[in-house]
């Protein structure tokens, strides 16, 4: 080997040397980039920053679970009896990291006095026989992996102890969002952390329904809803003999009060002067829903035979105008159900053809059945000004303009998740409820404020209750058909001769209410009568005895009867009774009623959903409204906000819906047509301006080209 | 700086000038549009974006390693990657430029897409914070692909061939994050791998900021991921400016 070679050859190999090196070197650097790099994703996910950017803030946890967790006076015992992540099916497996990440900011926001302790129940016998005591509920799920196919026990339930004693069970929770672990677990731990329940009063007057048992249909399921019966007591005040509400009572609802005597009234206005917060749900008549689904109405008196004074002067006096008239409502987006083509049978649908030929429930327009828009009306103006040949009354729609406002003017938390579905509860043949008025404004007594916390739209019509309520009659689809079209038509008639206003559906009137009964002497007792007429008979009695001298003698022994003791009488139960509070005269404290316009949507069979099948109505709303009415009137702040996390209705809306009894297949070919339209130009007019934007690059380029061959030429 | 804006420059006219971009983004426009369209533009269904950001990284798998798969394999193909080199520009440059030069393209065709947001806010009532955010997400997501695409472009000559890697290279990760095959993964694989490639998959972290939530964590992932195959891109070159 010569020196040449032997240099030519050491320099390969020096350059393989190097050239191994530097893949050594390379690869140090990467698998180091590797770990650098890993290291940091795993610190950035340990120390994280997150921001909620939804509007809802979707993703965050709300003030009240801050507030809660941050305020506990004891230490808040979290026993999370969960089987191990890893097996859980894929479905579920974020729901526990969902509940771990809750979990752990539980801790954090719980400054050392919330604990959270894990149990595996398959791990351990006895920790799973401790869940069956407790009540902590297994879920056999399918698990799937590569090779197999396997039922598997489940678990993920969460108990909270809270300062050794009270302790509340989540059996299975299983939240897809922090959203939904915070509305479950948050009132959980307000349930144990809280020391007593607070307590609502009521009366009811069941309505006889049509076909139904002897007990009538009542608010029973309302009261019972989970969201109520676990969080408040509610107690039946209703009583025959018109005892005053105790001191301690803070609020009474009134379910369609109906048959009032002078007494309650006076019990209503002894504690209102005491400062109580009535709450009426109030009707002017009394509706009956029949098996074959026949809306008929039945005899209701507001006030009892023999009262001398009316409930409705008894609430003007206090300041709310009660019309006990029925309201209708003809706009379109009044009494649109919420989800039509799922649920038409929220308000009234009938079975009809769809364009396939199928027979399925059509929402169909009753204007008794509605509720309160969220829109601004005075938006609406020129529409409602027009005449009859679709010109618009310049005068007439900027009084409109004025005069129109929103249908829930209130910005109240009891109204915030109902705003951001654009729509209040629905009313069922509600009543017109309104402020006290006199020449045209507000007249309320003095040091007595009030407002309209739900309205109807301007295309209302305020009549006395109608006989007839049946849209459809019976007989062959065509007669029903008919009868419908009518019936819709006479509402045309009858609206056109009424000016347009909004129909207050929803009052609240606070402040030092006047007594109705000042200077008036109560109305006494049905007990106190009968103790006064038992008194005059004892009294005619003596003096008829005076007259037959003999019979018995003063200061004779007295000899017991034989046999068994006499019943109390009426008057002995009175004479044992205590006294009744004096008759305030004035208020003591300032008093509140709220009073809405409508109590068939919480009633029993609406809630209920007992004429789904049929085509409704179906108060879908209801009981929510009346959970978060509750929360509103305890001010409870903390589980309203958490109930008003619902999302924004953002449903899209290609076409405006269809008006009433027009034809089902022109809508759906409208519909098409306008949906083919949208995503036709979604689809095609961004590549088309993508193309179009070439062929101006290649043209200006192209002329760039030609003018320098002709210069270069 | 300034090297790096004259590569990212000429990168870019040299999208706009090139017939290849343009069939990409009309085929890219056309499928993603037409699929979200239908699907999201529903009569009396919720405005949300969502089935177009759900479809929005297998249609950039599909049709993005088209994009990137002649960022160098091209230049070394047609013999200027060699001239590239003799710039007084630092590989560094060169690389970044490249990739914002594409990341900026796959932006502009991502603005052809507001119309689709916009018309459902038109028609219902979009909520725009999480519609951004998922954007935003989605251009970190087509960043990491497109670091991806150029790391693979460097290492072959083949334009095809860089392709195929990319894809398959992608695909993996993106679908190592499915929740499906994770369960799958977890009948046979210890639990810490398991966690391990989850972390790894771009999946997790595209939903989560797509649901509009903004997480340091998921900027981070981001950011480390297209550092890492952005610096491995710049070492093979560096290796073949040495190699000469």
């Amino acid at each position: 080997m010569d020196s040449a070679s032997h240099f030519t050859t050491g320099q390969a190999a020096g350059a393989r040397h190097a050239e191994r090196g530097g893949a050594l070197g390379v690869t140090v650097h990467v698998v180091l980039l590797l770990l650098v790099l890993g290291q940091l994703v795993y610190l950035a996910s340990r120390y994280r920053v997150r921001v909620d950017i939804t509007s809802d803030k979707l993703w965050s946890l709300t003030d009240s679970t801050r507030s809660l967790l941050g305020n506990l006076d004891e230490r808040l015992l979290v026993e999370a009896y969960f089987s191990e992540k890893d097996k859980l099916p894929v479905n579920v497996r974020n729901t526990r990291a969902v509940l771990d990440n809750f979990l752990d900011e539980m801790v954090q926001l719980g400054k050392g006095k919330v604990v959270v302790e894990r149990f595996d129940p398959n791990s351990d016998k006895a920790v799973a026989d401790k869940c069956g005591r407790v009540g902590i509920q297994p879920a056999d799920m399918r698990s799937t992996s590569s090779s197999s196919v396997s039922l598997d026990r489940h678990w993920q339930g969460l108990r909270f102890v809270y300062g050794g004693g009270k302790q509340k069970v989540l059996g299975l929770v299983a939240p897809a969002s922090s959203y939904q672990a915070e509305a479950t677990i948050t009132p959980a731990i307000k349930e144990v952390v809280t020391t007593s329940k607070r307590k609502f009063g009521y009366m009811e007057w069941p309505a006889q329904q049509v076909g139904q048992s002897a007990a009538g249909v009542g608010w029973n399921t309302v009261r019972t809803f989970d969201q109520v019966a676990k969080r408040y007591e509610l107690q039946n005040f209703k009583d025959e003999d018109g005892a005053l509400l105790p001191d301690d009572l803070q609020t009474l609802f009134l379910f369609r009060p109906k048959d009032l005597t002078d007494r309650q009234k006076y019990v209503f206005d002894q504690f209102l002067m005491r400062g109580g917060t009535l709450v009426v749900f109030a009707d002017a008549a009394e509706y009956a829903i029949g098996p074959r689904r026949a809306f008929t109405k039945m005899p209701m008196a507001i006030d009892a035979p023999n009262s001398k004074v009316r409930f409705a002067d008894q609430l003007a006096n206090y300041g709310i105008e009660w019309r006990q008239k029925v309201v209708a409502d003809l706009a379109g987006e009044a009494d649109m159900p919420r989800d039509r083509f799922n649920a038409p049978f929220e308000y009234f649908a009938a079975p009809e053809l769809n364009f396939l030929g199928q027979q399925q429930l059509a929402w169909k327009q009753y204007p008794y059945f509605f509720h309160a828009v969220a829109g601004d009306w005075s938006n609406a103006a020129d529409q409602l000004a027009r005449d009859t040949k679709g010109l618009v009354d310049a005068g007439k729609a900027a009084r409109y303009r004025e005069l129109f406002g929103t249908g829930m003017p209130s910005d109240e938390f009891l109204f915030q998740s109902f705003r951001k579905i654009g729509r209040g509860p629905g009313f069922y043949w509600p009543t017109w409820v309104g402020l006290r008025q006199k020449g045209g404004a507000e007249d309320l007594p003095a040091g007595v404020t009030g407002r309209v916390l739900l309205r109807s739209s301007p295309l209302t019509l305020v009549e006395d209750p109608p006989q007839n309520l049946d849209p459809i009659g019976n007989g062959d689809p065509r007669a029903r058909q008919e009868h419908y079209q009518k019936f819709l038509a006479s509402f045309g008639e009858r609206i056109s001769a009424q000016t347009r206003e909004q129909a207050p559906l929803m009052v609240d009137v606070r402040g030092k209410l006047p007594s109705f009964f000042a200077g008036v002497e109560r109305p006494k007792r049905p007990s106190e009568i009968k103790e006064e007429e038992a008194k005059k008979k004892a009294e005619e009695a003596k003096e008829q005895g005076a007259d037959k001298p003999g019979e018995e003698k003063p200061g004779a022994e007295t000899v017991a009867p034989i046999g068994p003791e006499p019943a109390k009488t009426d008057a002995d139960a009175v004479a044992a009774a205590p006294p009744e509070a004096a008759q305030l005269d004035e208020p003591t404290a300032a008093g509140r009623i709220v009073m809405v316009g409508d109590s068939d949507f919480l009633r029993d069979d609406f809630v209920k959903g007992d004429y789904r099948q049929a085509g409704g109505p179906w108060s879908s709303l209801g009981p929510l409204f009346f959970a978060q009415m509750l929360d509103w009137l305890a001010e409870d702040k903390d589980l309203i906000a958490l109930q008003s996390r619902v999302p924004v209705d953002r449903t899209i809306t290609l076409v405006k819906e269809q008006q009433p009894g027009g034809d089902v297949r022109v809508a759906e070919q409208a519909l098409q047509q306008k949906t083919r339209l949208v995503r036709v130009i979604n689809w095609l007019v961004p590549p088309m301006l993508l193309a179009l934007f070439g062929l101006v690059v290649f043209a200006v380029r192209r002329g760039h080209k030609r003018r320098f061959l002709a210069s270069v030429s | 700086m300034r090297e790096t804006m004259v590569i990212f420059r000429r990168e870019l006219r040299s999208y706009f000038l090139s017939p290849i971009a343009y069939v990409f983004g009309l085929l890219f426009l056309a499928i993603v549009l037409f699929a979200a369209s239908s699907m999201a533009l529903v009569h009396g269904s919720q405005a949300s974006m969502q089935s177009f950001f759900g479809m929005l990284p297998w249609v950039l798998l599909l049709f993005l390693p088209g994009l990137t798969m002649r960022l160098w394999a091209e230049e070394r193909k047609s013999g200027t990657l060699e001239l590239l080199m003799t710039f007084p520009v630092q590989i560094s440059g060169l690389v970044i430029g490249k990739f914002a030069a594409t990341l900026c393209f796959l932006a502009f065709l991502m603005v052809l897409t507001l119309g689709l947001p916009v018309t459902l806010d038109y028609y219902g009532s979009v909520d725009w914070p999480p519609v951004i955010a998922a954007y935003v997400a989605s251009l970190l997501f087509t960043g990491s692909f497109v670091a991806v695409g150029m790391f693979w472009s460097s290492t072959t000559r083949d334009q095809i061939v860089a392709m195929l890697l990319s894809v398959v290279s992608l695909l993996v990760l993106f679908v190592l994050g499915y929740p499906t095959l994770l369960e799958a993964m977890a009948g046979w694989m210890p639990a810490v791998v398991v966690d391990v490639l989850n972390g790894v998959s771009p999946y997790k972290y595209f939903e989560s900021i797509g649901r509009g939530v903004l997480d340091t964590r998921d900027v981070v992932y981001f950011a480390c991921f297209c550092g890492f195959f952005l610096y491995a891109n710049a070492l093979v070159l560096q290796a073949r400016r040495h190699k000469g």
